[in-house]
């Protein structure tokens, strides 16, 4: 178990250094120079000759990038060229927002996708499955942006029944799960129909398992034999494979952040690339795939713990 | 295995794909889609572009089958348009990153001691998600098709190579290869001449189930606003200008936004079926 | 725009308003006003973004105040003044009672320091963009603690006008020099009638009232202290959700409300509208004389006469513009009617023989060719709804007569970089104006070359009318110098005023006092009238 968690850090060693290089290169090919950036528009030429030694502009590309890192290390991304806020500060004060709504998306979506999952196992073959399976291959297919801009149309202008302009506050406060709620189902109503495939998939496989035959041989009801030992043992690789499907959620929530004003560093990061903010974009997208590679590892990590067959292969 | 049975099989895979009623429609949809893209000069009755100030934000009438947009332009022409834009975007960036994905694959499965550097290199790149290319992409070169579909291209690449890896594996592991090997053929030869053809069936049900996510993420950049630019009719883009009348005039976002809808819902349910019919393996 | 669809919007926004808001209720006492963006930063004398000026017009003050007819000077922090007879010297007696937010009293000095940081006489320096608006300035003193003198090297004849805009608040020394590069992004000190208590950039900045504020401007009704507690100014980007958010009432006052939602949104009871008729906001196409195939007047004359305005006005704000013809509205000081006259209008049929007759011929690919040189330039704007709408109207345009457009646009950020280079042919943008002076000098004057002058209109008779203009010894003069301008203008054609927009503020019934006022585009004028009613 140990040599398996550690190559697999290892395996993600060079993919974070990718990122910040990435980032890195970012800053390199940008028109402008990051001296003049962080100097300001008022600085005059030696305020900008300082910062430059100051960044170690002068040296070469690699002792460039070793600064780089060093700085990073002590959590400096560089200002906004638009306000001079810090970036590290801004991501700090979206990354919670983008949390929340990622929560609460999951929170509904994933349990109602391994029911409704189950329950095309359970009846696979059947009318019901095939309606449950449309209608998922249905969500796979809808634009994030259609499912919010419907929502925002019927349910917040023609009914206004919610807001959809902005977080509300925290989500344990009623105006923050009020404003949580339109977001959420957007994001969550793409997520629906990929947990539910997976999960159907999944239960099925496991039908045809050993102990689950051996279940039947015994004479339990085939529902019972579905809900104790195909989806409990499904469960396993079901939720590893959702959380392999995070960067979908991703993608989804920059969309859904954009369309309902939502403070989250999905729109931080939209906001950054239109307005050629390039530290902010690119302290936006090391933050986003950072949190992307460490979430992947933890669930391929938490696989192996659940499950020792992958530790021997 | 699989592939090989499944090869002399194809007429039979067709037909047994036909039987499904959705997969059926969704042929002969994804089909007229495409002669509608291509043929959108022809079948356009107004110029996409042409801008009519006394006809603003119409409702879809006998006139404007669609309606028109917030500067008079005919939404059923801009709708074909955008079809073909949006198409030629998805189409582009599967053929860019699948050749190149589908190369690596092989060259993954016959040469055994690049394998393990080359999947590793997938690993990386599949360690991001599609978007994020999408983002860093647009930072670096501006927004714009072109960064779209390198994105999307790039995105595609690791998914391609392991598809066509697993596929070329399992072949390569069959008696034939081993034959022609023995009798001294080129390897260029081998991969293309018996290695490729093997591996066709994979690839085309990845094809058509990324065409769909391809669509799908390159109209939601373009949506933000990082993908194709206006006046370009491109369907997310066209969803993206329409949401400012959205109270007023929904039909301007609604329809581009239900037409990206039904043509990933038809690439979807086309790649399902076709998987079913040429991979007996995962039909229940 | 049918009235079919008319009735829709204004049936689906009636039914909305009649169920039952689920809305979440606003404390009492504070308002909510929503806009699209935010400023970079909140510093009079470093932002010129109506985004910036709008708050700022509540954080401070001025030396005096403009009233709703843009015309008449009304005192501010100076509750009078007097102007020497040479028109160079003008001394301002400071009213007594006036302190800043954090209860400093107000003197002579902060005067002298503020307008000395606005025109780049401080340091560390700040470089305002528009420092030319406080005159040719000789000297600014404090002669005692409630009197400055305000000395010009040369008469200006709109010093009051222009003292009355944001530029020219003035602002704590002590809390610019603590602050330094962040004064206006991590606090503030004005005298305003409002205190910066917090702001989240690209998303909400909390204002707190004054709580001793007493010297507001004469033109509102009340002086102070500001009724309402707290201002809470909300980003919200999506213009879809603010006008939703005005209705379910989780917001207050918006003026960024698009044109084509004015009439379904006047409709709705529940929602008050102001507007205000002296407003100067003009969207314009300029052409840059300089530059290939633009340089040749009858493209830039043809380039009028192929764009419809009143279609372009009814197209892209609704028919809430008014479509323009000469470069000053003509409710402005000083316009010019026979001007009006002599600019092309909209015919496009004349557009192609005058270009038939400037030699320029069709080419094959439907655009025109002369001496081997294509009709075709290039545009810069800012990426907005309404520029990339009016963008793609004019392009078609002007493809109609057999000229190319391409269009490149820019996000607000950096555009204003790339509208200072020499890189385009053409541009698009809009912007305030007070008189015919001030909107003239602003873009005209060979000084002012290459970057408002984005037209590199060098005209010495020009400049010569300008400095008589700005000098304003008599009001004839100065109508008949600006009077020339706009002729020679209207006859060149550098300059396409596209539309002239209307101000309209809206609230909902909980609030009162939203009067429109528009003061370089500025909707609610210090904020003091705010109420909450309900």
């Amino acid at each position: 178990m140990a040599r398996y968690a550690l190559r697999r850090v290892l395996l993600a060693v060079p993919v974070l250094l990718g990122v910040l290089l990435i980032g890195f290169f970012l800053m390199q090919v940008v028109p402008t120079d990051p001296a003049v950036i962080r100097a300001g528009p008022q600085a005059t030429q030696e305020v900008v000759d300082a910062i430059r030694e100051e960044l170690g502009l002068n040296r070469p590309l690699w002792a460039q990038f070793g600064f780089y890192l060093w700085r990073l290390l002590q959590g400096d991304l560089g200002v906004s060229i638009i306000n001079n806020m810090a970036v590290t500060q801004e991501l700090s004060d979206t990354i919670g927002p983008t949390l929340e709504l990622m929560f609460a998306s999951l929170f509904w979506s994933i349990p109602l996708g391994i029911g409704l999952g189950t329950l095309a196992a359970y009846w696979r073959g059947s009318m019901i499955d095939r309606c449950i399976m449309a209608v998922s291959v249905g969500g796979v297919s809808v634009p994030v942006f259609f499912l919010g801009l419907l929502l925002i149309w019927l349910v917040g202008f023609q009914w206004q029944l919610l807001p959809f302009t902005g977080r509300g506050g925290p989500l344990w406060t009623w105006d923050g799960i009020q404003a949580v709620i339109l977001p959420a189902v957007t994001l969550g109503g793409v997520f629906v129909g990929p947990v539910a495939r997976m999960t159907r998939t999944a239960v099925v496989d496991m039908l045809t398992a050993d102990h689950v035959r051996t279940a039947r041989a015994k004479g339990l009801s085939e529902f019972l034999v579905v809900l104790r030992h195909a989806l409990r043992n499904a469960l396993i690789p079901v939720i590893t494979l959702i959380g392999l499907q995070i960067g979908f959620l991703l993608g989804g929530a920059v969309v859904t952040e954009t369309i309902f004003s939502w403070p989250g560093v999905g729109r931080l990061a939209v906001g950054a690339i239109l307005s050629s903010d390039f530290p902010m974009a690119q302290g936006t997208i090391i933050v986003l795939s950072a949190g992307f590679i460490l979430i992947n590892l933890g669930v391929d990590l938490l696989y192996a713990v659940l499950d020792p067959r992958v530790r021997l292969s | 295995m699989s592939a090989t049975v499944a090869a002399p099989r194809r007429p039979s895979a067709l037909r047994m794909m036909l039987r499904d009623t959705g997969a059926a429609v969704s042929l002969v949809f994804v089909v007229l889609i495409v002669l509608a893209a291509i043929f959108a000069p022809f079948l356009a009755p107004k110029d996409p572009y042409e801008t009519d100030l006394m006809a603003i934000m119409q409702p879809p009438s006998a006139e404007y089958w669609f309606g028109t947009d917030g500067q008079g332009r005919d939404l059923f022409a801009r709708t074909l348009y955008g079809l073909q834009v949006t198409l030629f975007m998805g189409l582009a960036s599967l053929i860019v990153g699948g050749v190149i994905g589908a190369v690596v694959g092989f060259l993954a499965a016959y040469y055994r001691r690049l394998d393990g550097l080359l999947m590793r290199l997938m690993d990386i790149l599949l360690s991001f998600p599609a978007i994020l290319f999408g983002l860093a992409l647009a930072a670096i070169f501006g927004p714009g098709l072109t960064s779209v579909i390198f994105a999307l291209s790039i995105a595609t690449i690791p998914l391609m190579a392991r598809i066509v890896r697993g596929a070329a594996v399992v072949v390569m592991g069959l008696d034939y290869i081993e034959a022609a090997r023995a009798i001294g053929m080129k390897d260029a030869r081998l991969i293309l001449r018996h290695l490729a053809p093997n591996c066709l069936s994979p690839i085309f049900v990845f094809a058509t189930l990324r065409l769909g996510q391809v669509i799908l993420l390159g109209s939601a950049l373009s949506f933000l606003g990082l993908g194709a630019q206006p006046p370009v009719a491109e369907l997310g883009a066209m969803a993206s200008q329409g949401r400012n009348f959205l109270f007023i005039a929904p039909h301007i976002s609604v329809i581009p936004s239900v037409a990206i809808f039904l043509v990933v819902l038809a690439f979807n349910v086309l790649g399902d079926a076709l998987r079913d019919a040429l991979d007996p393996r995962l039909r229940i | 725009m049918t009235m079919r669809w008319k009735t829709l919007a204004a049936a689906a926004i009636g039914l909305a308003v009649a169920l039952p808001a689920a809305a979440q209720q606003q404390p009492r006492n504070q308002i909510t006003i929503m806009r699209e963006i935010d400023s970079d930063r909140y510093d009079p004398h470093r932002t010129t973004a109506l985004a910036g000026g709008e708050v700022l017009t509540m954080l401070s003050d001025t030396l005096v105040s403009m009233d709703f007819d843009m015309r008449t000077i009304r005192p501010g922090l100076a509750e009078r003044w007097e102007v020497s007879p040479d028109g160079k010297t003008y001394t301002f007696h400071l009213r007594r009672d006036v302190t800043f937010c954090d209860g400093k009293p107000l003197t002579a000095e902060d005067v002298v320091y503020s307008i000395n940081r606005w025109i780049g006489r401080t340091t560390p320096r700040v470089t305002s963009p528009v420092a030319w608006r406080a005159g040719n300035v000789k000297e600014v003193r404090a002669v005692d603690p409630y009197t400055v003198e305000y000395e010009l090297n040369e008469p200006f004849g709109e010093l009051l006008s222009q003292l009355t805009q944001f530029f020219g608040s003035i602002v704590d020394r002590a809390t610019v020099e603590r602050l330094g590069d962040n004064f206006g992004v991590q606090g503030f000190n004005g005298t305003g009638p409002y205190c910066w208590a917090s702001w989240t950039p690209r998303s909400e900045l909390v204002l707190t009232r004054h709580p001793t504020y007493r010297w507001g401007p004469p033109v509102l009704q009340n002086q102070g202290p500001a009724h309402v507690e707290r201002v809470v100014w909300r980003v919200i980007p999506e213009a879809a959700a603010r006008v939703a958010a005005l209705q379910a009432g989780q917001a207050d006052v918006a003026q960024y409300i698009p044109e084509a939602f004015w009439d379904a949104l006047r409709r709705v009871p529940t929602i008050r509208t102001s507007t205000q008729e002296n407003y100067f906001w003009d969207v314009f196409m300029g052409f840059k004389v300089d530059k290939p195939v633009v340089s040749d007047v009858a493209i830039r004359r043809a380039a009028h006469m192929a764009v419809d305005r009143v279609g372009l006005a009814r197209a892209v704000w609704s028919g809430h513009a008014l479509p323009a013809r000469n470069i000053v509205n003509p409710n402005a000081l000083d316009y010019d009617a026979q001007s009006d006259a002599m600019v092309p209008n909209y015919d496009p049929a004349a557009a192609r023989r005058l270009l038939d007759e400037a030699g320029w011929r069709m080419g094959s690919d439907g655009v025109r060719v002369k001496d081997g040189q294509r009709a075709t330039f290039l545009m810069y704007a800012i990426n907005n709804l309404a520029n990339q709408r009016a963008a793609e109207i004019i392009q078609q345009g002007l493809r109609q007569v057999g000229i190319e457009m391409r269009v490149q646009m820019f996000d607000a950020t950096v555009a204003w970089g790339r509208l200072a280079t020499q890189e385009f042919d053409a541009y698009i943008l809009s912007y305030p104006y007070i008189s015919a002076t001030d909107a003239l000098s602003l873009y005209w004057h060979s000084r002012n070359r290459p970057s408002p002058n984005r037209m590199n209109w060098n005209d010495p008779e020009t400049d010569a009318w300008l400095e008589e203009a700005r000098r304003g010894v008599t009001p004839e003069a100065r109508a008949q110098a600006t009077a020339n301008i706009q002729r020679r203008l209207a006859e060149q054609a550098p300059w396409l005023t596209l539309a002239r927009n209307q101000l309209a503020v809206f609230s909902t019934q909980r609030v009162e006092g939203a009067r429109a006022h528009g003061l370089y585009g500025i909707g609610i004028y210090r904020g003091l009238d705010l109420r909450v009613v309900r």
